[in-house]
């Protein structure tokens, strides 16, 4: 059952939503909202249900159960669509029409000015080849057809699912740049990726889903989480005993031989004192220097996709234990 | 609103026009009704000789006939060629995707569905037309090689025919846009529609004539109407033919057909619009 959710800042609000197919659960509960104006990213792995969430947001699938408003209306109704440009996974358009054609068709579907086609075909650097037929395009010339298909509307609202899908990094490099321009003003992006630079580069806030489920939401740097100073040495169990006693240190951790030390504020501690300390006491310090997860660590950790990257244990990098970190975060 | 509509159908037959397949389609037909109407008989039974002009099949061949002898060709490869446009017109949605543009623009799924379906509807006028000039050019041809006089048909049968061969080939297109849904896709839907068109309802009322029960239902058959329908309007061919085309049966009152084909096609669409507006596009 699908109600609106209305809220004046929030330009989507979706609560508990889910979507079941028999005993599969595609999106398990979940609560996402996004404000006019952001760029908002929505990163998971692949399956994790980031597409059908937005198939759900734009009204080619209903959900099992949950309540959703876009720009203030039910998904999928005339009134949220004619303020939005979504690109969902492939473009899809007639393949034996031209991509100029393609637009024809959509501006007289949504009612946008024929000229406008001219100008988002230029947006996506498309104008020299609008004219062939769309089925001897490469895929990245169709995703910027997308793209241009989205931005017909001129929207209040752009979702759009891994548009750098198939571009080469130049390519790659140019849509993001486009995205973060069109995410400016009062125009609202919602961008849908696997990509944790691409994220990084783009988004003032980020959803973390995995199965079905939102595990964090923040800024970048809040889901990346404070720093902490990084001491690999050579008899840990006594060098955490040091270094637990000092001023200012919070909390220390120690795995395979390395040390993570957190305090209040990064000021608190003193990397030289530290280290000047240790050697004192005849321990040898290899390396100490001041760290943060990466975006990919805590994307890994959150979505359960152990073995790559960073294998520092979450809960032991943070004492708090990593969960309780991001409940927080999720209501910043 | 209104300009929209006129927009949205626009569109589409813009699109359908620049597809390859409804132009092959509409050769298909075109080349068909002339091959199995005028070609094949004037070549096979050699009706242009001193004694093939006394035949009833002569006569067939001459303009003032060109409606009634055209109009068998709608209820029997008509209909699967008007089958295979509503299949594709559809189903072709499905396989590239394009449900999915469509229905995250402005208008709903029963406007954009009905857009189609207009679009279909139009798309048939010339396709009804097609075989009835094809008619008139090849009979008058005949005609002028044997130095027979040509006599025309009254305009008013012409025009009937006509709308009798558009409604048959609107009930085939719709049965094509339903198992095109249903199925989401072309192929298995084109399969399925030309197994019922050509085998399965050709095959009961077959055996209607000798199995009783089965009349009433051959009775509202689509094939048994749309014979019905043109046999109303004086159509001679279908009933005494042999082959696939051939249909020995039961028929009905023409206006029973007329009525009967006409809620087939709502019935048809109507089902087909509720399945497009309720299923998820994945």
């Amino acid at each position: 059952m699908t109600t609106n959710v209305t809220n004046e800042k929030n330009v989507i609000d979706a609560r508990q939503l889910t979507k079941r197919y028999g005993e599969i659960v595609a999106v398990n509960h979940l609560d996402l909202t996004v404000r006019r104006g952001e760029v908002y990213g929505f990163l998971g792995p692949n399956g994790a249900g980031k597409t059908t969430t937005l198939r759900m947001l734009l009204g080619l699938i209903r959900p099992t159960s949950g309540a959703a408003s876009v720009l203030g209306a039910a998904p999928g109704s005339a009134e949220s669509l004619v303020q939005v440009g979504s690109m969902i996974e492939t473009p899809a358009f007639y393949p034996h029409l031209s991509g100029r054609d393609n637009l024809v068709v959509l501006a007289k579907y949504t009612g946008a000015p024929v000229t406008r086609i001219g100008e988002v075909l230029a947006e996506v650097d498309l104008a020299a080849r609008a004219d062939d037929p769309f089925r001897t395009y490469s895929l990245g010339m169709k995703q910027r057809l997308g793209v241009a298909a989205a931005l017909l509307k001129d929207p209040a609202l752009l979702i759009l699912d891994e548009p750098t899908n198939g571009l080469d990094p130049a390519g790659m490099a140019e849509m993001r740049s486009l995205i973060r321009q069109l995410g400016t003003g009062d125009r609202t992006v919602l961008l849908s990726s696997h990509l944790m630079t691409e994220i990084e580069q783009i988004c003032d806030r980020v959803g973390v889903i995995a199965r079905g489920a939102l595990v964090a939401e923040g800024t970048v740097d809040q889901l990346r989480g404070d720093e902490s100073l990084m001491i690999r040495v050579d008899r840990a169990s006594e060098a955490r005993k040091i270094v637990s006693g000092l001023h200012g240190v919070t909390s220390v951790t120690a795995d395979h031989g390395v040390l993570h030390v957190s305090a209040g504020n990064r000021g608190d501690i003193d990397p030289a004192y530290i280290n000047g300390r240790l050697v004192a006491q005849g321990i040898g310090v290899q390396e100490l220097r001041w760290d943060r997860s990466s975006l990919e660590s805590v994307f890994l950790e959150l979505t359960g996709e152990h073995g790559h990257g960073d294998d520092r244990p979450m809960a032991d990098a943070h004492p708090d234990g990593y969960l309780k970190g991001l409940r927080e975060v999720t209501h910043v | 609103m209104f300009k929209r509509g006129i927009d949205m159908v626009s569109v589409e037959l813009f699109q359908m026009r620049h597809r390859v397949s409804t132009w092959v389609l509409f050769a298909l037909w075109g080349t068909a009704a002339l091959f199995f109407n005028y070609v094949l008989p004037y070549l096979v039974d050699d009706v242009g000789s001193s004694s093939g002009r006394e035949s009833s099949a002569f006569g067939l061949l001459m303009p003032d006939q060109f409606v009634n002898v055209m109009s068998g060709g709608f209820p029997f490869y008509g209909g699967a060629i008007a089958l295979i446009l509503g299949v594709l017109t559809v189903g072709s949605e499905f396989g590239w995707g394009t449900w999915k543009t469509l229905f995250t623009q402005r208008p709903g799924r029963i406007q954009v569905f009905s857009a189609k379906m207009a679009a279909i509807g139009i798309i048939l006028v010339p396709f009804s037309i097609l075989v009835f000039a094809v008619g008139a050019v090849a009979s008058s041809f005949v005609a002028w090689r044997e130095g027979v006089e040509i006599a025309w048909p009254g305009a008013q049968s012409v025009v009937e025919a006509m709308l009798a061969g558009w409604v048959i080939l609107a009930v085939w297109a719709a049965v094509g846009v339903l198992l095109a849904v249903v199925t989401r896709g072309t192929s298995l839907a084109i399969g399925l529609g030309l197994l019922y068109t050509l085998v399965i309802e050709g095959l009961l009322s077959a055996f209607s004539n000798q199995i009783s029960w089965l009349e009433p239902i051959a009775n509202i058959f689509v094939r048994a109407n749309a014979y019905s329908l043109v046999r109303a309007l004086g159509s001679v061919s279908g009933a005494d033919a042999d082959g696939p085309g051939a249909f020995a049966g039961p028929f009905v009152s023409g206006t029973q057909a007329l009525v009967v084909m006409m809620v087939y096609i709502v019935v048809f669409l109507g089902i087909s619009a509720w399945l497009l507006e309720r299923r998820d596009v994945v």
